[in-house]
């Protein structure tokens, strides 16, 4: 019984892991931008997709090719932001919801065009190995994708909080003028983050199409899960993002074995609109 | 002013707005029918959604709790204990009632889009929980009696319409619309000129609930088929926003305007350029975002004097 | 006779911050008390403390001998506090006469008065503060000095007991200044006691029955102007340290 309840805690935390990375790009638009991308998840089916194709297509190993899907990405959230979002910035903020719904069901039409409506998953030849540890058995896959998933977090924190550019991000959040002194122009600046965000965004596509399979749809509730571990773990803070995600993927294994698959949902939405209720901030943010 | 404009011909132009609806079922074809079922029935979410999203300020991401309880209101009353449509549609929005009053106490202590998360998040929590619940007939979906009998529905639906527009244009000039319009611009502000923020607002949920839910089960029993996934779509809520913002939030009119153009626009693709259709209706919610972000009454109104330059002046007031 | 608004041991922490430590003070009918203090001592909280922005930490506030520190903003609106906001938050989407008519509508807790009465009251105090030309404009149209006076014709619409003024001066040239100053003192003359926070000292001291001063949260002076500005404590907290 406690191997079952090992190799559960196991699985969660490095579905956590992953749904962390997923997690990080929103809530660094959302935290510094105020953009609230509600096509985030579609920018996670399409890096899924661009590792697919690198893979199969070009022979780059998923793993190896994180690096160009991130350029990638990052290229393609620069123009939508420099092009598109940067657009309404300053009007309602409410704006940016419907805007970025409409991009989702346009990216979404767009990669079901593309790609046709059928699941892929990348399967490279170590796909099948695993390692154990005691009595827990891990998938070497799964396993790198955490490693990444971590260096990712602590590659984030010590970017936002010791670079001169992230510091210059992180005071775009406080305020316009504050960007300018660090002598960035706002537009660029603004540009930049989003990319950075959907560069996270479309790594985390590619490590999830290593682990589970893709299509066009999933884009919806993998945003909807990004929203819910932004939320529990708290904006402003990578850390708390990650503890956020390791909190969901753990609840979630754990429902799916005690109660069923079907309560999934419910345990993290539950839990979601608990934390909004008692804590908006979140687990970690600052307190208001 | 031109004669046009003054109040009588408005009333007017509006009755037989109303009048020619009303004689679809005469004169249109059966698939014209069908279209106006939906279309009123769209409209009355978007006015529903009025009330709480655009006259308050709350957005709310969980009226289609409200569309799908109301549903499974009409689905359990009739199905499981042979109650009549109408018993049906009381203890829908008796449901309704119960779930605003309750939740809504707790999530509209939220502000904006932290409101809209809880919110959504709330949907997607109904949904899974009444795909458990016995009573709903689990997942496989409740199937109600037919009733072969469009006009009426159609009727029903648009008598529906007309009563929630009505009660926005009461509420409008009402002291209750004054504080729901003073709690959106400024909710600190209100608070501290006398008025009660907490009552208020649930109140507007309700009322946005209730017309939710009438709507939720007339849809079950027109297709006589229910299940959770498509009775708390979130795409609905989705639409039913867009639409409501599209036509102008915070107006009589618009979302109603809103609704039948989106409507017929999405109607008009599906027939015409049936793959493509959803993505041009993506391209048109990001190009009115841009383009006319205070919907499409106020555009309507501010094309005469400004022309292609409203558009313009828009953008230029929102971009970075 | 007890005070009309009396504060007791009032006192307001934020997460290890003590914003307002121990003050009390009363306010009497038809007085004007002036508050002052430098930037940060905490004037702004103790006026949300007693229009119910903010709970107070503890203490007890009292308006005509009854407890309202545990009521919620909107009550205290009906019991009778009104008050301006420093940093103004005009309703924006709302003419200026809408602005004002929720005031009227909600303040005074009595029957629902219709809302054509409502706005002719509304148009009243709008006159009252000398901006009745500007009733049908839009609210976030208005220049500052403008949103001032709209400040304080939202309050006035409430029929308060008790008015708190948060610095209603701030950035207005003389003349703008001794124009409010009329103002407050029309108010004061239609029976309602006025709490001012301002920095303008020429203004306060003119204007005020009796000055309070704040330093970092407390209270180190209570009485007459001229007693208060020539005490040592307040010369060197608000003043500066400075010597001559």
């Amino acid at each position: 019984m406690m191997d079952l309840l090992s190799q559960v805690v196991a699985n969660g935390i490095l579905l956590g892991g992953l749904y962390a990375v997923m997690a990080f790009g929103l809530a660094l638009v959302w935290g510094v931008l105020n953009i609230v991308n509600l096509a985030h998840g579609a920018f996670i089916m399409l890096g899924g997709y661009l590792a697919w194709h690198l893979y199969y297509i070009v022979g780059l190993d998923p793993f190896l090719g994180l690096p160009i899907t991130a350029v990638v990405m990052f290229a393609l959230g620069y123009v939508v932001q420099r092009g598109l979002l940067n657009l309404i910035v300053r009007g309602p903020m409410f704006n940016s919801l419907l805007i970025t719904f409409g991009l989702e069901v346009v990216l979404t039409y767009c990669a079901q065009l593309a790609f046709s409506a059928d699941f892929r998953a990348i399967n490279p030849v170590y796909a099948g190995h695993s390692v154990s540890i005691g009595t827990v058995v891990i998938p070497v896959v799964r396993l790198a994708a955490f490693a990444v998933a971590l260096a990712l977090t602590v590659g984030m924190w010590t970017f936002l909080l010791q670079t001169r550019l992230g510091r210059a991000i992180r005071a775009t959040a406080q305020n316009l003028v504050a960007a300018r002194l660090y002598g960035v122009e706002p537009r660029h600046l603004y540009a930049v983050t989003f990319g950075l965000g959907i560069a996270l965004a479309g790594v985390s596509g590619a490590l999830y199409g290593t682990v589970s399979q893709i299509n066009p749809y999933i884009g919806a509730s993998l945003t909807a899960k990004s929203f819910a571990i932004s939320i529990i773990g708290g904006l402003d803070n990578p850390l708390g993002v990650l503890v956020g995600g390791l909190f969901l993927g753990i609840v979630e294994s754990l429902t799916t074995l005690y109660i069923g698959p079907t309560y999934a949902d419910v345990a993290s939405f539950g839990i979601l609109v608990l934390v909004l209720v008692v804590r908006p901030s979140g687990l970690l943010g600052k307190a208001a | 002013m031109k004669p046009w404009r003054s109040k009588p011909w408005r009333i007017a132009a509006l009755v037989l707005a109303l009048a020619a609806a009303a004689g679809v079922p005469w004169y249109g074809s059966d698939v014209l029918i069908q279209f106006g079922i939906n279309a009123l029935l769209l409209a009355v979410l978007a006015q529903g959604w009025n009330i709480i999203g655009g006259y308050t300020g709350y957005p709310s991401f969980g009226n289609s709790v409200f569309y799908g309880l109301g549903g499974y209101g009409v689905g359990i009353a009739m199905v499981k204990w042979g109650l009549p449509f109408a018993a049906g549609l009381a203890f829908g929005v008796a449901l309704a009632v119960i779930f605003a009053l309750t939740l809504g106490v707790l999530v509209l202590r939220l502000r904006g889009h932290y409101f809209a998360i809880a919110t959504l998040a709330l949907s997607q929590v109904m949904a899974a929980i009444v795909s458990n619940v016995p009573l709903a007939d689990r997942n496989i979906g409740l199937v109600l009696p037919p009733l072969n009998n469009d006009p009426f529905f159609y009727e029903l639906a648009l008598g529906l319409l007309v009563a929630a527009t009505l009660c926005i244009y009461v509420i409008t000039r009402s002291r209750f619309g004054f504080g729901l319009i003073a709690i959106r611009e400024n909710e600190e502000s209100a608070a501290v000129m006398g008025v009660n923020t907490t009552l208020y607002k649930v109140l507007a949920f309700t009322l946005s609930g209730i017309f939710s839910a009438l709507a939720g089960g007339i849809h079950a029993y027109w297709i006589t088929f229910l299940d959770p996934d498509s009775a708390f779509d979130i795409s609905l809520n989705v639409k039913m926003i867009i639409m409501a913002v599209f036509g102008g939030p915070g107006t009589v009119f618009g979302p109603l305007v809103g609704a039948f153009f989106l409507s017929a626009v999405s109607e008009f693709l599906s027939s015409e350029i049936t793959s493509i259709a959803g993505l041009f209706f993506g391209l048109v919610i990001v190009a009115a975002v841009v383009l006319m972000p205070r919907g499409l009454a106020d555009a309507i109104r501010n094309m005469h004097p400004l022309g292609w330059r409203y558009f313009a002046s828009n953008v230029r007031a929102h971009r970075l | 006779m007890s005070a009309l608004l009396e504060v007791r041991h009032a006192t307001r922490r934020f997460a290890g911050l003590i914003a307002v430590n121990d003050v009390s003070f009363t306010l009497d009918d038809g007085e004007i008390l002036g508050v002052i203090g430098p930037n940060g001592a905490g004037k702004t909280t103790l006026v949300s403390l007693v229009s119910g922005t903010l709970a107070p930490s503890e203490g007890e506030i009292l308006l005509g001998g009854r407890r309202i520190d545990r009521l919620p903003a909107f009550r205290r609106a009906h019991l009778g506090i009104g008050r301006t906001f420093q940093i103004m938050h005009p309703f924006p989407g709302l003419s200026v006469l809408d602005n004002v008519t929720v005031g009227a509508l909600f303040g005074p807790g009595r029957a629902h008065i219709g809302l054509a009465q409502s706005r002719s009251e509304a148009l009243a105090c709008l006159e009252f503060v000398g901006m009745g030309a500007v009733a049908n404009r839009r609210a976030d149209q208005l220049s500052g000095p403008g949103r001032k006076r709209l400040e304080l014709a939202k309050a006035l619409a409430m029929q308060p007991k008790v008015l708190l003024c948060d610095e209603v001066m701030a950035g207005l040239n003389s003349v703008e200044v001794d124009e409010v100053i009329a103002i407050i003192r029309k108010i004061r003359d239609r029976g309602i006691a006025v709490l001012v926070i301002e920095h303008v000292i020429r203004a306060i001291t003119g204007l005020s029955d009796r000055l309070l001063v704040l330093h970092h949260g407390e209270k180190i002076a209570d009485g007459a102007p001229d007693e208060v500005l020539a005490s040592p404590a307040v010369i060197e907290a608000y003043l500066g340290k400075r010597r001559a």
